[in-house]
């Protein structure tokens, strides 16, 4: 997809382009809390909130699409009648500063939602939403986004992008509501010099060469379509995998959930859908206690497996987008750069 | 766009005690202009009043639709709960899915049906489809027998229904692994049964019930030189959407409420399945 657009906007200019926004959506964005944690947050009032562009947000879009927890329906039981309602509908949301590895994330979550029918929350919000990233200029310690092609700039799925030019933002426009923005609010920006095209290229080279990480990716995916993955490394993985969930939670592609009913009354309820996660021992365990998967050899077999072997055979593309937040909260020490590492480093037979 | 976590309401008009454990809960769609079909192998996910839902493969034949029965065995919280409601009670369904078994393949076969418990709820289904068509049809089955293994004479189930197929000309086997004193029959295991039978080319052997016996009775059905392609299971696993979202039945990168439930063992060996570990 090419580019259809691309402006200058001025950074003194950013502030009163947002508050435009804010007026026709939701604005969520970056913001660092009391406790130093940059989290995306609704933005009440734009005057008084300082978005937080400098540091990588704690969590990735996953929860605003798929949320920790959410009603997909709510039931009665009233007179005999076990009727359900579907939840209230999605309201227009435009976010703003994400980045490339965030986003590269919500167009695979936007694959697996889409088969073999539309599922109807994900899609609901997924309609009523535009997306505002921001490329990076600097790598944060962790991440490896070059190795999974997800960053640091973006060529497609967005409806801006954003370029920190220094004093101004190279603003790229999507396809569709991202190209109407631009034309709506034209007057904030000016038009693209020779020269701050040839800026954003020297950034962009120089962002890609300050990974610290050189995860084999790539290497790792092509490798597990033809070889077996030894059994001493996924024993040696799961001893230091301590069922904390923490890597699923903060992963942007990590979609596997569990439905159950919340009683809200004896005649009524909700069902609510949560996050799971396939590293803990309750995932695939039946009512009477058979569990078809032995936790204690093979607690991450089926989380690293399906990022690099079945997504890459199914999709042409590992489904980890680089963002190493699994590397900043793994206390064991067993994210997905140790897998990689381990099986790259396998002998081939 | 599908709402594709409401179910449709759905009535009990019927609820046959299958013995102290089982009953079979004969459903109806409350809307009756609803298209409603399915074919024997695949599964409903089933709602009951507060306790979110459970995958329960179909045990009657699409023949007897609109009709549509669950026969549940009473092991956790929903299955336990819908064992005390009663005729004229709702419920809420969801489905048909999964792929279900490849009924074109069983015509003029003998068919080999091998069950252990409630295991014997999906392939129920197959047989009484192939009863219900007359045995002059084209795509009739050439015969059926049934080897039903149950722990107790109490755990049997479906007595009623096997007395009805054992009129109709189907060779029913019996076994339980613990006798007492009202059992005249077979004692031991359902593999034991095969002991005494011959398969040929022609034979279409369907498995199911615990893992293990389902292992079991493969490994000796194998031994007994049936080909990989004329054995057929369905397999059970936790699930929580049906549609292949949750991810909960993951197979090997596929999903088994997608892929499955129903493999032929020539599927399942390119599998990293831990029942059929290569």
């Amino acid at each position: 997809m090419i580019d259809l657009r691309e402006l200058i906007l001025d950074k003194d200019k950013l502030y009163p382009l947002l508050r435009k926004l804010k007026k026709e959506a939701r604005l969520i964005a970056p913001v660092k809390n009391d406790h130093g944690d940059t989290l995306f947050t609704t933005i009440e009032d734009i005057d008084t909130t300082r978005i937080d562009l400098e540091n990588q947000p704690q969590e990735s879009l996953k929860p605003f699409f798929l949320p920790q927890q959410e009603t997909v329906a709510s039931y009665s039981v009233l007179n005999g009648e076990y009727t359900f309602t579907p939840p209230e509908p999605a309201q227009d949301t435009i976010f703003f500063g994400v980045r490339s590895c965030d986003l590269t994330a919500l167009l695979y979550m936007d694959l697996i939602f889409s088969k073999p029918a539309k599922d109807a929350t994900y899609y609901d919000r997924r309609n009523h939403s535009l997306v505002i990233t921001l490329g990076c200029n600097q790598p944060f310690d962790n991440c490896f986004c070059e190795a999974t092609s997800s960053g640091p700039y973006l060529e497609y799925g967005y409806g801006l992008q954003f370029i920190d030019l220094g004093d101004c933002y190279y603003v790229s426009a999507g396809r569709g509501r991202g190209a109407d923005l631009l034309e709506k609010w034209g007057y904030f920006f000016r038009e693209v010099t020779k020269k701050d095209q040839n800026r954003r290229y020297q950034l962009f080279l120089e962002a890609r060469g300050q990974f610290t990480k050189n995860i084999q990716v790539t290497h790792a995916c092509q490798k597990l379509q033809k070889e077996t993955v030894a059994e001493e490394i996924w024993e040696k993985l799961s001893q230091r995998c301590y069922d904390c969930g923490g890597c699923a939670y903060v992963c942007p592609t990590c979609t596997c959930f569990s439905v159950d009913d919340m009683p809200q009354g004896r005649s009524n309820g909700i069902r609510i859908r949560s996050w799971d996660a396939c590293t803990s021992s309750g995932f695939t365990r039946m009512t009477g206690g058979h569990n078809p998967i032995d936790r204690t050899r093979h607690a991450l077999k089926r989380r690293f497996l399906h990022k690099l072997k079945y997504d890459f055979a199914n999709h042409g593309k590992a489904s980890c987008t680089g963002c190493g937040r699994c590397v900043d909260i793994c206390f064991g020490g067993v994210d997905i750069t140790t897998f990689i590492d381990l099986f790259t480093g396998q002998e081939t037979p | 766009m599908t709402q594709n976590f409401i179910p449709e309401q759905a009535i009990i008009r019927k609820i046959i005690h299958e013995n102290e454990q089982i009953s079979t809960f004969r459903l109806e769609l409350t809307n009756k202009n609803l298209p409603f079909t399915f074919l024997p192998g695949q599964f409903l996910m089933l709602s009951v009043p507060h306790c979110g839902e459970a995958a329960i493969s179909i045990s009657s034949s699409p023949d007897t639709l609109p009709l549509i029965d669950l026969s549940i065995r009473k092991a956790g919280e929903l299955t336990t709960a819908i064992h005390s409601m009663t005729e004229g009670d709702q419920v809420g369904i969801r489905g048909p899915f999964g792929k279900p078994f490849p009924m074109e393949d069983f015509a003029n076969r003998d068919l080999l049906f091998i069950a252990g418990g409630i295991g014997l709820a999906p392939l129920k289904s197959v047989i009484d489809h192939f009863l219900f068509q007359s045995t002059t049809e084209d795509n009739a089955a050439q015969s059926i027998t049934l080897l039903y293994g149950c722990r107790s004479p109490a755990d049997i189930a479906f007595n009623e229904v096997i007395t009805s197929w054992r009129e109709q000309g189907v060779d029913c086997r019996l076994t339980v692994d613990e006798k007492d004193s009202s059992w005249n029959g077979n004692t031991g295991l359902v593999t034991e049964l095969l002991d005494h039978f011959k398969t040929s080319s022609n034979t279409r052997s369907l498995v199911c019930g615990p893992p293990i016996m389902i292992r079991f009775v493969i490994a000796r059905l194998s031994a007994m030189g049936c080909d990989d392609t004329s054995i057929f299971t369905t397999l059970e696993r936790h699930m929580k959407c049906g549609v292949g979202l949750c991810g909960h039945c993951h197979l090997d990168g596929k999903l088994v409420c997608l892929d499955g439930p129903v493999f032929s063992l020539d599927q399942l060996k390119k599998l990293d399945v831990m029942e059929f570990s290569r």
